[in-house]
């Protein structure tokens, strides 16, 4: 017993420590600080590897879950389809009708004409509605048609949307028409009007143009306006829209039915909605699914090959590398619609109103799918979101889809982006700490007297002195920069940048690298007993950045990923030069960030174009995010480079 | 065979009897049936019973028993609820769908609003009050009609004297009349409904037109409901009306397009034979404009593009059947070419994405050539809250706020009562009239949401009551305005006298809110989230309060704490401790 209770009390005491315990308690808080921070180099390349590997890992065939339909209520492909030969023909004599249309060029309000006579020949009250907006690139302007299917029986509260736009997304509206998806909406209204156990309003869109249409539609539906956007009113209206399926069907026949699901600023629908689709589509029709276009190589010899052809044989035959390749350029796709905040199609519109949206995209092939599996795979479909009682809030709204059937749920992604960031904020931090302190020649009296501290004697005979940190003048330069940013932004969005754009970018190229340099040689130096300038805006920019990366991963992790990438090491790297090095050395750095941040002027012109017109038309954020958010960041690295210290 | 000779008899005897002591209480019954320019047909079945020389219970009397009810017609389960909380009207619809006044027209029953809606008049006195006679009311009803009508509590229930004004007549009782209204517009009326409504009638569904209500059938209607109305008619008795309302699809029933229809296709069944006890029993069909139309068989009569089919001496099954032979198959009218079917068109709508915020729109489009005056009732349930200074009138984007007038509102009380907004639209002719105003949703507690919680809110319909024609003002509805004032009403008035065959309530579409709704798929995260945090404050806060700060020296000798040294307390971060901890 008594020597049980001494092993106990030796234990403590060696846990604790002699004396008193405070002075133990804060003994070992000194210690552990220490271990910190002699192991902060180790810790930040920890977590920069851990981040980077954990976001090339994300397509491994290890990873994501199957998808399941977690809405009890959604019932997919639990009923009997009745779509059959007789909708089909009437598709068809739709599309001979369209067609026409299209050989002798008629105009938008011709073809909005014809589509509300055809749903008012149905008895579907539809009106049209005609729309511009004004761009730097131009005017924009059309004509969309829609009709309302009022619900038997139901208060009509609640609505279902099924669009099709005029153009298709193919190419991302580059002009192709989806002739056949106009068509198989109008002969689905027809069709679904025989049915009287509809709970929810039916409304059809036949928007103009590829998004342009829908936007006018969707926004003005919702009561929004925009600055330069001329839209009539809507005269037939329906109730609160809770799900939206959008049909692109492009080529004469297809193979496959993507699904596109990616919304405007990152958004994404609630996956209950594509897994339901994708299930009705494998199993009540048997039509396989696809995320996005994808077509697998493994399934279709014709595709070309996901894997480089330097790779050797064993590794292109091995089944997890051919998963992975699949699974990349999945994940690829998704990110760079998701970070560039840009819809995938039409139906990206939606959720910017809450509404749980996808396009159904009947991938063109030579067969053998038509009218009839596509009609099918709809009407178990609208069947399927005619059965909720709710709104889809059951499943997942953040996800990586990255198979057909396999998702990845945010808490397996979300720490790659984090990680990184967080490596970020310890560089910060640790900058912030170092440059509050220097090292003194031994028997200097302190400055400070009152904040210094007092090394024993039998060290060496150097002394850690705290010194002041300037605070004010990194944070004008951050406030600057941002300010700088927000001038280019209204730059670029300007029609004369639009029209002279080859021009116009370079110039605006060598503006914005120009003024920053020039303001430079304006920032006071501190006094040699201060901290310097760019020590300070590094620690200020690491930490800065590092809660845009936290903030941005969890409304848009794609972006969020994109910024580690381009930011993570590139701001850490960033180091104020030693005051001995020439200034040639410190230009060429800060010229290699300044093409970081603004190269894209010069190199992608066709997406700042883009960018651009999303903004003014979709209010898509990416652009003003990029001139007011990441160019200030990497220039202010580019400043850290050049600024004397 | 002898036997059921006898039971025939009497079966006979016996409704001779019933014959005879039902001379105080008479049954009609009738069946219209319009058909309607969409290719749809309106049936409007009524059944009236009335007790004659009844007249509504005095409440100042509910502190003595009741004089006993023997009813042979009337029915009893009614009857003695509306005396038990001696109720001197009553009206109680519940039904399903969105009226299309625009191509349908008025309603033949005018309470079409979606879902239930109760309202009844009664009397006032200081022995039980209204409100608790209400409450009786509503329950009692909900227990009759398998309806939730429990739900209209007082959170719904406001007294719009203005729109719902008594559609008999007011007994003179010496005290005034108060009016209680409420709508539900979240019921669904279902077969449930209609089994005791049925019930209700003398020959239920055996017999007579009440044959035809097949629940198979009526429930697949594009818009269906039923109504019970009890009235006083002064020197009269006592009347209740109960009525069933249905708007069938011809089309959709038929496999090649067309609307020709017939009892049998859109009931399922025909009128075997008429209701013994009923006084009149009649079909009528309003014929349409067109000649191209055969109906068979021929009617009893025909008064003013009205055919009727009396039952009481059809000896046959009569089934009437509508026939456009020369049409192949339907051809919808045009709805933007077609001129609306009534005096104004209403459309009401929440505009906005916020979860915080949103803009009540209600457009009134007046149909005549004549300036109209309307009157417009919106009772909001708490969930939806006016802005009312943001209140603004536009015609063609140019503000008229004049147009508004008479405008009286009683403000929500949160998680307690409605709101009333009432007002007089005055709508020049041929033009549309845009009202918006501002509207904030609150926020609910979390016990405060229903089942189903992402759903939202169902709204109730606005009411819209037209009710002057032509340039001058109505007087009348000036004395209704000053009667408004006291919400009493003491004596029998026309509701609006110049033109009361125009006079109508014209119910809006209900609307649907979201409000901001936590995540209830996991409530036990969120109260174990909670409970952390409130465990970590306490935790940090209880520490400091009850800690003591001491100066405490660190250096190589740990057994000789020294009070005066500045030791660890003013220990800062990071690099120092690198250098300065040296043994």
């Amino acid at each position: 017993m008594n020597g049980a209770r001494n092993v106990l009390a030796k234990l403590k005491q060696k846990l604790r420590g002699q004396g008193d315990p405070s002075a133990a308690k804060i003994r070992r808080q000194r210690a552990l600080r220490e271990k910190i921070w002699k192991g902060l180099p180790f810790i930040k390349l920890l977590l920069f590897t851990v981040g980077y590997i954990w976001l090339l890992v994300l397509p491994s065939s290890q990873l994501g879950q199957g998808t399941y339909i977690d809405e009890n209520a959604l019932q997919p492909g639990q009923v009997n389809t009745y779509w059959n030969w007789g909708e089909v023909h009437h598709a068809d004599r739709i599309l001979e009708d369209l067609e026409q249309l299209r050989d002798r060029n008629a105009t938008h309000d011709e073809i909005a004409r014809y589509v509300v006579t055809e749903f008012e020949k149905y008895g579907i009250p539809a009106r049209t509605q005609s729309y511009s907006f004004d761009t730097i690139g131009g005017e924009i302007s059309g004509t969309n048609a829609y009709g309302v299917l009022q619900a038997p029986r139901a208060s009509g509260t609640e609505a279902i949307v099924i669009s099709a736009s005029w153009l298709s997304r193919t190419g991302e509206g580059d002009g192709t028409l989806n002739l056949r998806g106009v068509s198989t909406v109008l002969a689905l209204a027809k069709y679904l009007k025989k049915y009287s156990l509809w709970a929810k309003d039916l409304v059809f869109v036949i928007s103009d143009g590829y998004l342009d249409g829908m936007q006018a539609w969707i926004s003005t539906y919702h009561g929004e306006t925009q600055p330069n956007m001329r839209a009539e009113p809507l005269t037939l209206q329906s109730g609160v829209i809770w799900t939206a399926l959008n049909i692109d069907y492009p080529g004469h026949s297809f193979s496959h039915l993507g699904i596109f699901f990616e919304g405007l600023n990152g958004r994404l629908p609630n996956q209950d909605l594509m897994n339901s689709v994708s299930l009705i589509s494998r199993y009540t029709v048997h039509v396989p699914t696809l995320v996005y276009d994808h077509i697998d190589p493994r399934e279709d010899r014709s595709q070309p090959d996901l894997l480089p052809a330097w790779l050797p044989e064993p590794f292109k035959h091995n089944r997890d590398v051919q998963e992975y390749a699949s699974r990349a350029k999945n994940i690829y796709r998704h990110m760079n619609y998701q970070a560039r905040g840009a819809a995938s199609g039409v139906h990206g519109l939606f959720h910017q109103f809450r509404i749980d949206a996808i396009t159904l995209f009947a991938v063109p092939a030579t067969g053998p799918h038509g009218f009839h599996a596509l009609g099918r795979i709809l009407e178990s479909s609208l069947r399927t979101c005619n059965n909720l009682l709710e709104r889809l809030h059951a499943s997942f709204f953040f996800y990586l889809l990255v198979a057909p059937g396999t998702f990845m749920k945010i808490g397996s992604y979300l720490p790659s982006a984090i990680l990184v960031g967080t490596a970020m904020l310890f560089t910060g931090l640790g900058e912030w700490v170092k440059a509050g302190w220097t090292i003194s020649p031994a028997g200097v009296p302190s400055s400070e007297g009152v904040q210094s501290e007092k090394a024993k004697p039998k060290d060496d005979k150097r002394k850690w002195q705290r010194r002041h940190r300037p605070v004010l003048e990194p944070v004008a330069i951050m406030v600057l920069t941002h300010i700088l940013g927000v001038v280019l932004f209204l730059l670029i969005s300007t029609s004369w940048f639009a029209a002279n754009q080859k021009i116009a970018g370079p110039i605006t190229y060598i503006l914005f690298t120009a003024i920053p340099f020039m303001a430079s040689a304006f920032v006071p130096r501190a006094p040699s007993s201060h901290a310097s300038i760019p020590s300070v805006l590094k620690a200020f920019n690491l930490c800065f950045t590092s809660a845009i990366i936290s903030i941005t991963s969890v409304l848009n992790f794609s972006l969020a990923a994109t910024l580690a990438v381009f930011l993570g090491l590139p701001l850490t790297l960033a180091s104020p030069p030693p005051s001995s090095s020439p200034l040639s050395a410190r230009v060429a750095k800060y010229a290699a960030y300044s093409i970081l941040a603004l190269g894209w002027l010069v190199l992608c012109p066709e997406e700042t174009r883009k960018a651009i017109w999303n903004w003014e038309v979709l209010r898509v954020w990416f652009a003003p995010f990029v001139c007011v958010v990441y160019v200030p960041l990497v220039m202010q690295a580019g400043l850290v480079c050049l600024l004397p210290s | 065979m002898w036997w059921r000779g006898c039971w025939k008899s009497c079966f006979v005897l016996a409704l001779h009897l019933v014959a005879a002591s039902a001379q105080g209480e008479l049954f009609d019954e009738d069946l219209t049936l319009r058909p309607l320019r969409d290719g749809r047909l309106e049936a409007r079945f009524s059944f009236t019973t009335l007790l004659k020389g009844a007249s509504p219970r005095d409440p100042e009397s509910l502190r003595q028993d009741d004089e006993a009810q023997h009813y042979t017609l009337f029915p009893l389960a009614l009857g003695q609820i509306l005396r038990e909380h001696a109720v001197t009207e009553l009206h109680l619809t519940l039904n399903a769908g969105k009226w299309n006044y625009d191509h349908w027209g008025y309603p033949d029953e005018p309470g079409v609003g979606t879902g239930a809606e109760l309202w009844a008049w009664m009397g006032d006195t200081s022995l039980t009050s209204v409100d608790q006679r209400w409450q009786g009311l509503r329950q009692s009803l909900a227990g009759l009609f398998c309806a939730s009508l429990g739900h209209l509590d007082d959170q719904r229930t406001t007294s719009p004297t203005l729109t719902f004004q008594p559609e008999g007549s007011l007994p003179n009782f010496t005290y005034p009349h108060q009016l209680r209204h409420a709508t539900l517009p979240s019921e669904h009326v279902c077969t449930e409904n209609l089994t005791p409504f049925l019930k209700l009638l003398p020959c239920k569904s055996l017999s007579g037109i009440a044959h035809l209500l097949n629940p198979h059938r009526v429930f697949d209607a594009d818009w269906h409901g039923l109504g019970v109305h009890v009235r006083y008619r002064e020197r009269i008795g006592v009347e209740v009306r109960l009525a069933f309302q249905a708007v069938l699809d011809p089309v959709r029933y038929s496999h090649d397009g067309r609307r020709d229809w017939s009892l049998r296709s859109v009931f399922d069944r025909i009128v075997e034979k008429a209701c013994p006890v009923a006084r009149s029993s009649k079909v009528q069909v309003e014929l349409p404009g067109e000649t191209s139309y055969t109906l068979s068989p021929g009617p009893t009569d025909v008064v003013n593009d009205m055919a009727t089919y009396e039952l009481t001496s059809a000896q046959e099954a009569l089934d009437v059947a509508m026939k456009w032979p020369g049409e192949n198959s339907f051809v919808y009218p045009d709805t933007s070419q077609v001129p609306p079917l009534t005096d104004i068109s209403v459309r009401r709508n929440l505009k906005g994405a916020s979860q915080a915020e949103a803009r009540l729109t209600i457009e009134v489009t007046n149909n005549l050539p004549v300036q109209v005056k309307s009157g417009y009732l919106e009772t909001m349930p708490w969930h939806l809250q006016f802005y009312l200074h943001t209140l603004r009138a536009y015609i063609d984007d140019s503000q008229r706020d004049d147009l508004v007038t008479i405008l009286s509102y009683a403000p929500p009380v949160p998680h307690s009562r409605p709101a009333l907004l009432q007002a007089v639209l005055t709508l020049p002719p041929r033009s549309t009239l845009r009202l918006t105003m501002d509207v904030s949703k609150p926020f609910l507690r979390y016990t405060e949401h229903p089942p189903d919680a992402q759903r939202g809110w169902d709204l109730p319909p606005a009411v819209l009551v037209p009710f002057a024609f032509g340039e001058d003002d109505s007087p009348e509805f000036e004395t209704s305005a000053s009667h408004e004032a006291n919400s009493t009403w003491t004596q029998e008035r026309e509701p609006y006298p110049r033109r009361p065959s125009r006079a109508r309530r014209i119910y809006t579409p209900v609307m649907l809110v979201d409000l901001a709704t936590p995540d209830f798929s996991m409530p036990y995260n969120v109260i174990i989230m909670s409970c952390t945090l409130i465990a970590l404050i306490f935790g940090s806060v209880f520490n400091l309060l009850t800690r003591r700060f001491v100066v405490v020296r660190v250096d190589s000798d740990p057994a000789t704490p020294d009070v005066n040294s500045v030791g660890g307390v003013a220990d800062s971060v990071g690099g120092t401790g690198a250098a300065k901890k040296t043994s």
